[in-house]
């Protein structure tokens, strides 16, 4: 089933946005715009996530049990949407942290075969 | 858990609101750190499909606004319920006379037959157009001998009917028709029993006991489906036999009969001449091919076995009889006859169909440049093109749903009409009810009706701005739309007047059937069926029965002359049989074969009572009996073939046929009179030759005629009363004049004339209801137009004038496209059909008038509004 195989590679790329945000949400709940804030941040400025990416991305892990959004009021009393980690959240961000390991690992080799021969 | 629309938007503006937050906090100024925050979101309509792309599909999103606009369609449309209702009834029509049309054609030309592996199953005849025979049937000796030769067939089934007098199942003794088969035939045929076990092998040969399957139709409708009936020893003729099962409901080709025996039932088939005369013939045969042979081989070795039995017994076939064989797929055989008259229904209903679809599409575009205003204002709101068109869409959807709707419950009688009609042609239609199919053709209609419609109208675009204008209370029209709903209207009167010549050339034909002479007297004629049983027809004492009860009913009031005769005029074609004879001194040039004339069987008084005058020599008399000398009265054709313009009358003819052969020594016979042909077999008569023999010397008459001053109804219940006096068991059938005997065998024409007719009418009725839309529409939006020119001066009738002229215009261009559509198809459909016909010129001069005048007779309403133009009224619209 070569289909398969393809399909997952993708999602893996696809899926990187979603590990990154289901990680910024082991802190605890934040809001859409707290989280592309966070990663911005953490990544010293180097990645920047367009919110027309951020909030489909946010949706689609609600859609599939991984977050839990809740309506909440920001401390500038601002009526915003938090989402939280469920139980398959957390599940789901060690499979990903794992799968971004070895893709880590298998690009390493194809970038650098001499290094990792010795 | 699925957001709905406000919550994407409370959280977009929650994202705004702390992005601005941010940026204040970091310092920028609040207007710059909001027009930061924006430009960051772009587009937030964007960004909201996005979001909602990941709850909704596309699918569902097209759903709800089809939705939406299906009820925004329902409640524009029930603002103009005229229009609606114009629209919903035409494709009603249209739709319904299809979905109909479509079940009886499926159920007859396309559904197969329920004989096991029935694309195996073939049908055997034999013809011989030199002598005009179309089905000549086989022969004992000539089916053994295309048996035993061919090689593609796996099994033959043969089949032949005779008349019973059967006893034992009915209080009463009873004549059936019965078929008679050898054991091979139900397996041929491919055939099941509902109870009990049906003919085999196990029941041929001669010391075979008695067996008979009844037919599924028998069993229900005379027996009600007596569960018991197997078993039952019943008398057929003199021998006994017993009933073995009940055969499954299937088509009854070639006769429909009430039961079907094995041969040792018939003392007939076990005969010598039935086994062993070459031109005895009364057999039908079928055949089942062997596996993965073709038709055509079946056929190439059928015919090549038949011809070696044409060369091997030559002195029974004559060269100009041009005997042949035809071998046909049984399926084919029986629905050919009524294959061309459905198709030119279905025709029909689909030119109806096409007449109705374009008035409708008319009607839309009237209405949808009525409504440009609204469009054009939604369009200036941001509807877009393809979201204005699924309003228009939904729109015709609605409509289309309804007339389909409303077909479908039309087409429940409508079928029930037509299947009664097709079952004329052939059985399949016998009981055919609307089928599910007739729902989907419905469907698939309206569908591809709405379709159609939805792209009729024009939309309002960025290329033709000038084109719509904001709405005004007026209408405005451009020369395209008029150009477009002429043509619309002038295709219908087209498609009209191809429908309405067609109706028309039906009806002349029937017309002229109806008034071609017979010979005959008919009003006055009153037939009676008096079946004999099958000894009771040779009796003696049966020719006494027959000379008191007419000796009686001469003695009625009004009846002028009874008479009997072997057989009814029509009712009875195809039972007289043809016999070869020739006179006495004539020498037949070389190569002639003897004449075959009708062989008839009547009483003295039956010419006066049919009114055929006699041409020479006297009528039978009282003192023809048997013993007496044998005499025949001649028809002039007869006469003139045999004595040219010689005297006929003391000739002698002498009957030269097989047949007649058998029956005895062939006496010459003298010939006592002359009489006028008549040929009572068929619709168009043609010229017969016929040999009339007496009643008291031959003992065959079962048909009783009686001439009648006044009403000729009147003397059907004493006569019946005076039979059952002398006879209380003997049956009286089927009384009628002879008008109504031939009336009904004119029916199916009658039927096809009246249901062509209907189509034409409808059409009409939808043309013309088509012209006059065009015009009174043409007419409101000319409305500043006529102000105007009456204004300036212009004379009313002028305008009255000119309105009348575009509704002729319209027609007679409509006419000329109908007449040269028209012929065109009928050349095209000549090379398919033999018997197509292109209309004479009186059903199309007839066609065109009707039309014309039609279209007039609408355009008076919109030219009389035209002509009474408020003036003031007309410049204050625009």
């Amino acid at each position: 089933m070569p289909k398969q195989t393809e399909k997952e590679r993708l999602d893996l790329l696809q899926g990187t946005l979603d590990m990154l945000i289901l990680r910024t949400l082991q802190w605890g709940p934040q809001h859409g715009h707290g989280i592309g804030q966070a990663i911005r941040t953490q990544s010293d400025d180097l990645l920047k996530i367009e919110t027309g990416s951020l909030y489909p991305a946010l949706h689609r892990l609600v859609k599939r049990g991984w977050l839990k959004p809740e309506w909440g009021v920001s401390e500038a009393n601002q009526k915003a949407k938090y989402y939280q980690l469920t139980a398959a959240g957390k599940a789901q961000l060690v499979r990903e942290q794992n799968r971004w390991a070895q893709m880590v690992h298998a690009i390493g080799r194809i970038m650098n075969p001499v290094e990792n021969k010795e | 858990m699925r957001p709905d629309e406000r919550e994407l938007d409370d959280e977009i503006r929650g994202h705004l609101a702390l992005s601005v937050q941010d940026r204040i906090e970091r310092g920028q100024d609040p207007a710059a750190a909001r027009r930061d925050a924006l430009a960051e979101l772009g587009y937030v309509g964007d960004l909201r499909e996005s979001i909602r792309r990941v709850w909704y599909s596309r699918a569902f999103d097209a759903v709800t606004a089809l939705g939406r606009d299906l009820r925004f369609a329902l409640r524009s449309l029930s603002r103009s319920r005229g229009f609606s209702l114009t629209v919903v009834l035409t494709l009603a029509l249209g739709i319904g006379a299809n979905a109909a049309i479509f079940s009886v054609v499926r159920a007859v030309l396309l559904r197969p037959l329920v004989n096991r592996d029935e694309d195996r199953l073939i049908y055997i005849r034999q013809s011989a157009p030199g002598i005009g025979q179309a089905d000549m049937t086989f022969s004992v000796p000539e089916v053994q001998d295309l048996t035993s030769q061919a090689s593609t067939i796996a099994a033959f089934g043969d089949f032949s009917t005779v008349d019973f007098a059967l006893t034992g199942l009915h209080e009463e003794p009873r004549i059936v028709h019965a078929g008679v088969v050898s054991g091979s035939f139900f397996d041929v045929m491919g055939l099941r029993p509902v109870l009990g076990r049906l003919i085999t092998a196990q029941d041929d040969g001669p010391n075979a006991a008695g067996v008979a399957v009844l037919t599924y139709r028998f069993w229900t409708t005379t027996l009600n489906s007596d569960p018991h009936v197997v078993g039952k020893a019943i008398r057929l003729g003199q021998r006994t036999a017993t009933i073995v099962g009940v055969l499954e409901p299937s088509i009854p080709y070639p006769a429909d009969t009430e039961l079907i025996a094995n041969i040792v039932t018939s003392p007939h088939h076990m005969g010598a001449l039935m086994r062993t005369n070459r031109s005895h013939r009364m057999t039908e045969l079928f055949g089942r091919l062997k596996p993965g042979v073709t038709l055509e081989q079946a056929r190439a070795d059928l015919t090549a076995a038949h011809a070696a039995m044409l060369k091997a017994h030559a002195e029974s076939y004559s060269a100009r009889a041009h005997v042949q064989l035809s071998v046909t797929r049984l399926r084919d055989q029986i629905v050919s006859p009524a294959r061309t008259v459905l198709l030119v229904l279905l025709a029909a209903a689909a030119v109806v169909f096409l007449i109705a679809v374009s008035n409708v599409a008319n009607l839309i575009l009237a209405r949808s440049v009525r409504r440009e205003g609204e469009l054009a204002i939604r369009a200036a709101l941001g509807a877009g093109t393809a979201a204005l068109r699924r309003t228009l869409l939904a729109e015709s959807l609605v409509l289309c749903c309804l007339g389909a709707l409303f077909g479908v419950l039309l087409a429940q009688p409508f079928v029930t009409l037509v299947a009664r009609y097709a079952a004329r042609f052939s059985v399949r239609a016998v009981g055919i009810t609307v089928d599910s199919s007739v729902v989907w053709v419905g469907a698939a209609l309206a569908l591809a009706a709405a379709l159609l419609l939805a792209f009729v109208p024009r939309l309002p675009s960025a290329k033709s701005p000038a084109g719509l204008g904001v709405p005004t209370g007026s209408i405005s029209m451009t020369p395209a739309t008029r150009r477009r709903l002429r043509v619309f209207a002038t295709s219908q009167i087209a498609f009209s007047f191809v429908l309405l010549a067609g109706a028309g050339m039906l009806v002349t034909t029937l017309v002229r059937m109806q008034e071609t002479r017979t010979g005959y007297d008919l009003r006055r004629v009153v037939v009676f069926d008096v079946p004999l049983s099958a000894p009771a027809a040779t009796d003696p004492k049966t020719l006494e029965f027959f000379k008191e009860a007419m000796r009686r009913v001469a003695q009625l009031p009004g009846v002028r002359g009874v008479s009997i005769a072997m057989t009814a005029p029509w009712r009875d074609a195809g039972a007289i049989p043809l016999m070869q004879v020739t006179a006495e001194g004539y020498s037949p040039e070389n190569g002639e074969e003897n004449p075959h004339a009708k062989f008839r069987i009547v009483a003295p008084g039956l010419f006066d009572v049919l009114g055929v005058p006699l041409i020479a020599g006297r009528d039978f008399s009282d003192r023809d009996v048997d013993g007496s000398e044998p005499v025949v009265i001649i028809s002039e054709s007869v006469a003139r073939r045999f004595f040219g313009t010689g005297e006929a009358v003391n000739r002698r003819i002498v009957w030269t046929d097989p047949l007649a052969r058998m029956m005895g020594p062939a006496r010459p016979q003298r010939i006592v009179g002359v009489v006028a042909d008549v040929d009572d077999e068929n619709v168009v008569p043609s010229q017969t030759m016929a040999v009339y023999r007496p009643v008291a010397q031959m003992g065959i008459a079962e048909r009783l005629f009686v001439r009648v001053d006044g009403d000729p109804h009147s003397v059907i219940a004493p006569v019946t009363r005076i039979i059952r006096d002398l006879s209380p068991e003997q049956p009286v059938e089927r009384a009628a004049t002879l008008e109504e005997i031939r009336s009904q065998l004119l029916a199916p024409e009658r039927v096809n004339a009246f249901v062509i007719s209907g189509f034409a009418g409808i059409a009409l009725l939808i043309a013309v209801v088509g012209v006059a839309g065009v015009l009174a529409f043409s007419v409101s939006a000319r409305t500043r137009e006529f102000g105007v020119r009456l204004a300036i001066g212009s004379d009313p009738r002028d305008l009255l004038r000119r309105v009348l002229s575009e509704g002729a215009r319209i027609a007679i261009v409509g006419i000329l496209a109908g007449a040269a559509g028209g012929y065109l198809i009928g050349r095209v459909a000549a090379r398919f059909f033999v018997d197509a016909q292109v209309p004479g010129a009186l059903p199309a001069a007839a066609a065109a008038a009707v039309l014309v005048a039609a279209a007039l007779t609408v355009s008076l309403v919109p030219a009389a509004r035209a002509s009474h133009v408020d003036v003031l009224q007309a410049l204050r619209t625009e």
